[in-house]
């Protein structure tokens, strides 16, 4: 592969990334590509002792997403960090995939619940207002008292298993990017040596 | 089927490494790639993430120093917390190599 070859690929491996990120990332390998040369190597083998740039890209795109994220934890970033795990689970990590698909499913599945809880809840907080209605065969204010609290209770019973579950997920994927990262080194060492 | 040794025992020691080779001085990253590359056979174009990676959790900075052929360089340099997780996992290496060694002591 030439430095050119090697620069076009990384520079598509890092489509969508911050602009000044990317020059830094792209100007560090021209570097090295400078210093190869100047050491009497030939583009060439530079390129090869270098290692596949799609790989190194996603390496890359995944570290910055890691990193994102863990400047703010926002559900965008979060989504980020995942989409960006799973770039690497795609290629390098297929073992990972069923263990995120499942992570992935509990979190759809909680967050319904949860949704469903809260407004469940408030439906009944605003049914109880409604009287002749006939709850839990009482009639009149015992019964709408009795419902009103009920739904209060779903809708704080919702939102703090909401947060509970929030912090639950937070860890699961700091834990997730912790593994990518111990895999990187992994993956990086298993490359050099196929090469 | 299974990995060499020599794979799993390299990933575990690469960070280590990286962070003793700029306790001995600054340097920058093609110094660097090539001598991990010599001395561990690591990939060369590892240590760029590896150096992204080292710098997002505060463990090294970067400063330019101007070249005269050519543009600034790049130089990576050792933080205080870096000097710190350097000085623990040389203690959690050394550790682990004498158990190790009087397990094959025991083997032999």
């Amino acid at each position: 592969m030439t430095r050119n070859e090697f620069m076009t690929r990384l520079r598509q491996g890092l489509v969508g990334l911050d602009p000044d990120y990317v020059r830094d990332v792209m100007a560090d390998y021209e570097t090295h590509f400078e210093d190869g040369e100047k050491s009497g190597r030939t583009e060439q083998e530079v390129a090869a002792a270098l290692g596949d740039p799609g790989r190194l890209a996603r390496e890359l795109r995944a570290e910055a997403g890691f990193k994102r994220w863990e400047e703010a934890r926002t559900p965008g970033n979060m989504a980020g960090a995942v989409l960006a795990l799973l770039g690497l689970a795609t290629v390098d990590v297929m073992l990972l995939l069923p263990f995120l698909g499942a992570v992935f499913g509990i979190f759809v599945g909680c967050s319904v619940a949860v949704l469903v809880m809260v407004v469940v809840g408030f439906a009944l907080m605003i049914a109880a207002l409604f009287p002749g209605l006939a709850w839990f065969g009482l009639t009149g204010g015992v019964g709408m008292i009795a419902v009103g609290l009920v739904g209060a209770g779903m809708v704080a019973l919702g939102v703090g298993l909401g947060a509970l579950f929030a912090l639950v997920t937070n860890l699961v994927i700091k834990l997730l990017v912790q593994y990518a990262r111990l895999h990187f080194r992994l993956i990086n060492t298993v490359a050099t040596q196929e090469v | 089927m299974s990995e060499s040794l020599q794979v799993q025992l390299k990933k575990g020691v690469l960070e280590m490494c990286v962070l003793a080779l700029l306790s001995g001085g600054d340097n920058y990253a093609y110094e660097i790639a090539s001598r991990m590359a010599d001395a561990v056979g690591m990939g060369e174009g590892t240590v760029y993430p590896l150096m992204r990676r080292l710098q997002n959790e505060g463990l090294v900075t970067t400063y330019l120093v101007e070249s005269p052929s050519g543009p600034p360089r790049k130089y990576y340099k050792l933080t205080k917390s870096g000097a710190l997780a350097l000085k623990s996992q040389i203690s959690d290496w050394k550790a682990f190599e004498v158990s190790v060694r009087k397990i094959l002591g025991e083997a032999t």
